[in-house]
């Protein structure tokens, strides 16, 4: 026989049925981040196809005219940033898996700063691409490609900041216990969401580079 | 520690509850203060007034923009912003602020009384219910639109429309239709039941749940805002570069498709971790009802196709907006990559569309033939298989233009090899029907309707999908009457056949008997006068999206016409039986009235906020009609057993 616990609102769960609900809620944000990664694929995809499309046919010779690039110095500081960012992810969850919180908060403020300043380039970008939007199919998928990372850049500073605002309050909440280690619902839930998050991130470098190569060095 | 069939019987106080991620919903009921509809459409508003201001500011400094009278910038800022401010004011934007701060969801505040239809509410029950009302809003505007069309088609010569009001109008009920038609069973029946069906208590994601439907009526007065903005003359396929060519209506159409897809996303992202994390105890693979897999299945091309159409909409935006040249073939774009992203989308669409029709039939089939459903498992890979393939056969659209010619068999057969999974499905619903004693109730003949209706359908496809009859008949009216009799004949029907099944369960009242079969018959009846005509239309050689034909093919115009408005007044039927037995003379519905072994209805009705009192432990499948001795479906503990009306050993005891 077990226990019901009954809550102030007069509605009743077994330990049993949390435990199970808890398992149910870790293993939505593992599925869920995956999932995502999936959805984001197909978008990055989309991108990626109409690039090699529209290279492939050259309609009119005009994929390229005078091989035109999109700011390079820029490129290669969104880049760079956006590898820091994940990078920093990478190494925080790390750290963290080893119980050292301060570590895992340090380089993920440091990522959300890359982030930030990475976001803030991608549309100061926009004032000195060299060419017309509509001048060559390039142009045209460089700005498509501006805008999707631009995107993707945003999601990567909404999940950092909210999960390390989110690590700020677990602990008051947690009264000083370590997050890693913590068997609380809320540290196990904030467990799986910083490795859904790092993983995301790792997604993010692989794809950043990927583009990063089609836009600037091919 | 792990569920089991031991249950519990003392009860302990906790004033601390748990995490609220786990946490059952605290009860609230809310006046007219706080967030509801009437603020969205405030927020809305203000959002289109700003967003066109800003547009106009922006683009004002452009003198080519300046003397054209069509400023796409201030026609999508003012679209963007009354999206985000309808959004903002129905309350879906509160949490995503909140978690900025750090803060967790704070529990699940459930509104009580009607109110809460109004509002961003995270109850699965209620969110079906206010998908159920709006893809019926979908559904009779772009009905309407219908009518307007067969109006004009009355007559070769003497003219209703102008050639061009005509083709904006077809664009329009394409587009509606098909917006509807990829939520019109995922939304309200996915939404309400899956939870219910797989022993879940909710949602894995209730907020992304509540947004799905928010945005998904977004997109709804996102796209009707394009008959204001001159319409758009490219059907529902918005093909370049007449895309390129068109006015801001065309922003409308790229813009709606865009918002469509996100909402498609997040319900199908929802509905697919919820299956995979939330099925109870006891629940394996091989367990989960048919209607679930079919979900799970559609899920799986709702996050994994969309994304494609919202890249495609983006790219269509930025030619209209920036002077991109995407699709812009003299630019180095090219009209092409329009239609590759966009049916890369549009053909998983059509079975995102027949999938979730297919579940439905398969999970009413069982209970009125009173048997258990055939072949179970070829039916669950048959779904699997058919979402597989359906993003290998894409390029058939395209065999008439954008397609290296030596590449269509390739695809005629990747095309052809679908019919086979399809066929699966088919065979299984044929293969329970045998030898079955069939109770001939509403939902039944609505699904038998699917079968006979597909098979029109289904069987024309295949001839679609063979290069010269595609040469000869494209782009007219066979096409036309194919697609109609698989999406309005197969998953419109199914979609019926859904509702009259599980509203009982769902308002807790009986549905008219009489008026459900008025409404069976006229519109089966009607449905194939309507189209089947339009078959012989089509290869008498009648295109599609043009206003006037050859004088000959009057009569079976008119004929078809006339049975398209009587198909129309046969949905003033279904109108009529909801207010009738749902409003004005309502009856009670008893807990279980069709006998049925499925979970959902094993639980109390009304509904409990949260399902089920204890979480169910699943003992086996709920198909084991009319088996003797078959076992218990699950163990719902002492407490759900004496709150349920119909334990489930009630009904299987009544089949042995």
């Amino acid at each position: 026989m077990t226990d019901i616990i009954k809550d102030s609102h007069g509605m009743s769960d077994t330990p049993e049925e949390r435990e199970f609900e808890l398992r149910a809620h870790i293993g939505s944000i593992w599925s869920g981040g995956r999932l995502f990664i999936g959805m984001y694929t197909f978008l990055i995809a989309s991108l990626a196809f109409s690039y090699f499309y529209l290279r492939s046919s050259n309609n009119g010779l005009l994929w390229r005219p005078d091989h035109v690039t999109g700011p390079t110095a820029y490129g290669w500081a969104i880049w760079s940033l956006t590898m820091l960012a994940a990078g920093m992810a990478i190494f925080g969850r790390r750290r963290f898996r080893k119980g050292n919180s301060a570590d895992w908060m340090i380089a993920g403020w440091v990522g959300l700063s890359a982030a930030l300043l990475a976001l803030f380039l991608q549309v100061w970008e926009w004032q000195k691409i060299p060419f017309y939007p509509g001048s060559s199919g390039y142009a045209s998928t460089f700005i498509g490609y501006t805008i999707i990372n631009l995107l993707t850049i945003a999601i990567v500073v909404y999940w950092l900041e909210t999960t390390l605002a989110r690590a700020l309050r677990l602990r008051k909440e947690l009264g000083g216990e370590n997050a890693e280690y913590s068997m609380h619902p809320s540290a196990q839930s904030f467990r799986a969401n910083v490795a859904s998050m790092t993983y995301f991130l790792g997604f993010v470098a692989i794809a950043s580079t990927l583009m990063f190569a089609m836009f600037y060095l091919l | 520690m792990t569920i089991s069939a031991e249950r519990p019987t003392e009860v302990n106080d906790m004033g601390d509850g748990p995490p609220d991620f786990i946490a059952q919903p605290k009860l609230r009921r809310h006046g007219l203060l706080g967030q509801h509809l009437g603020t969205a459409i405030i927020g809305g508003f203000l959002g289109y007034i700003l967003g066109h201001w800003l547009g106009n500011y922006i683009a004002s400094g452009y003198p080519y923009i300046a003397n054209s009278g069509q400023n796409s910038i201030a026609v999508l800022l003012a679209l963007a912003l009354m999206v985000l401010g309808w959004l903002i004011g129905i309350g879906a934007l509160n949490y995503p602020f909140a978690k900025m701060l750090g803060r967790e969801a704070k529990g699940e505040v459930e509104y009580q009384g009607w109110t809460r239809y109004f509002r961003y509410n995270l109850d699965h029950k209620v969110v079906g219910i206010q998908y159920v009302v709006g893809v019926l809003v979908f559904f009779f505007t772009g009905g309407l639109l219908a009518m307007a069309i067969r109006t004009e088609l009355l007559n070769p010569t003497v003219h209703v429309f102008s050639a061009d009001t005509y083709i904006k109008i077809v664009s329009e009920h394409g587009t509606i239709m098909m917006m509807m038609a990829s939520s019109v069973v995922v939304g309200p029946l996915g939404n309400y039941f899956v939870p219910l069906m797989i022993g879940a208590r909710r949602m894995a994601f209730p907020r992304i749940e509540a947004f799905s439907f928010w945005i998904f009526s977004a997109g709804y007065l996102v796209i009707f805002s394009a008959l204001f903005f001159g319409g758009f003359p490219t059907g529902w396929t918005g093909y370049a570069p007449l895309q390129t060519q068109a006015g801001p209506g065309m922003i409308s159409y790229l813009f709606g498709f865009a918002i469509i897809s996100i909402g498609m996303m997040a319900a199908g992202f929802n509905l697919a971790v919820t299956i995979i994390n939330y099925r109870a105890p006891g629940m394996t693979w091989s367990r989960v009802p048919i209607f679930v897999w079919s979900i799970i299945a559609t899920a799986a091309l709702l996050t994994l196709a969309s994304p494609v159409l919202l890249a495609a909409g983006l790219f269509g935006i930025l030619d209209k907006t920036v002077q991109t040249a995407f699709y812009v073939t003299e630019h180095g774009g090219s009209s092409y990559l329009w239609e590759n992203l966009f049916w890369f989308f549009g053909h998983p669409e059509v079975y995102i569309m027949a999938l979730p029709g297919f579940g439905i039939v398969g999970e009413i089939l069982p209970v009125f033939a009173r048997k258990p459903l055939f072949a179970y498992r070829i039916a669950a890979a048959g779904m699997i298989g058919v979402a597989l393939l359906s993003f290998f056969v894409w390029q058939h659209h395209l065999f008439q233009s954008g397609i290296n010619p030596d590449m269509r068999p390739l695809f005629m057969l990747t095309t052809e090899l679908i019919s086979i999974p399809t066929g699966f499905i088919f065979l299984v619903g044929m293969g329970t029907l045998y030898k079955a004693r069939i109770r001939y109730e509403v939902p039944m003949l609505f699904c038998m309707a699917v079968y006979f209706n597909f098979l029109i359908g289904g069987v024309s496809g295949v001839f679609l999908s063979d290069v010269p009859v595609n040469v000869t008949v494209h782009g007219g009216f066979f096409v036309l009457s194919h697609f109609h009799y698989t999406i309005m004949g197969g998953l419109i029907f199914a979609f019926f056949a859904g509702l009259y099944f599980w509203l009982p369960k769902m308002t807790g009242k009986k549905m008219n008997k009489k008026l459900g079969l008025w409404h069976f018959w006229t519109m089966f009846v009607f449905f194939n006068l309507t189209f089947f005509p339009m078959f012989i239309i089509g290869l008498l050689g009648q295109p599609r999206r043009v206003f006037t034909y050859a004088k000959n093919l009057q009569t079976l115009n008119d004929f078809s016409s006339i049975s398209a408005f009587l198909l129309g007044a046969s949905f003033l039927i279904f109108v009529a039986n909801i207010m009738w037995s749902q409003f004005i003379s309502p009856e009670k519905s008893p807990a279980n009235p069709w006998d049925s072994l499925g979970l959902e209805w094993q639980t109390a009705t009304p509904i409990p906020i949260y399902n089920f009192e204890r979480i169910p432990v699943i003992m086996t499948d709920p198909y084991h009609y009319s088996e003797p001795g078959a076992p218990a479906l699950a163990d719902f503990g002492q407490a759900t057993m004496a709150a349920s009306a119909s334990p489930p050993s009630s009904s299987t005891s009544a089949d042995q």
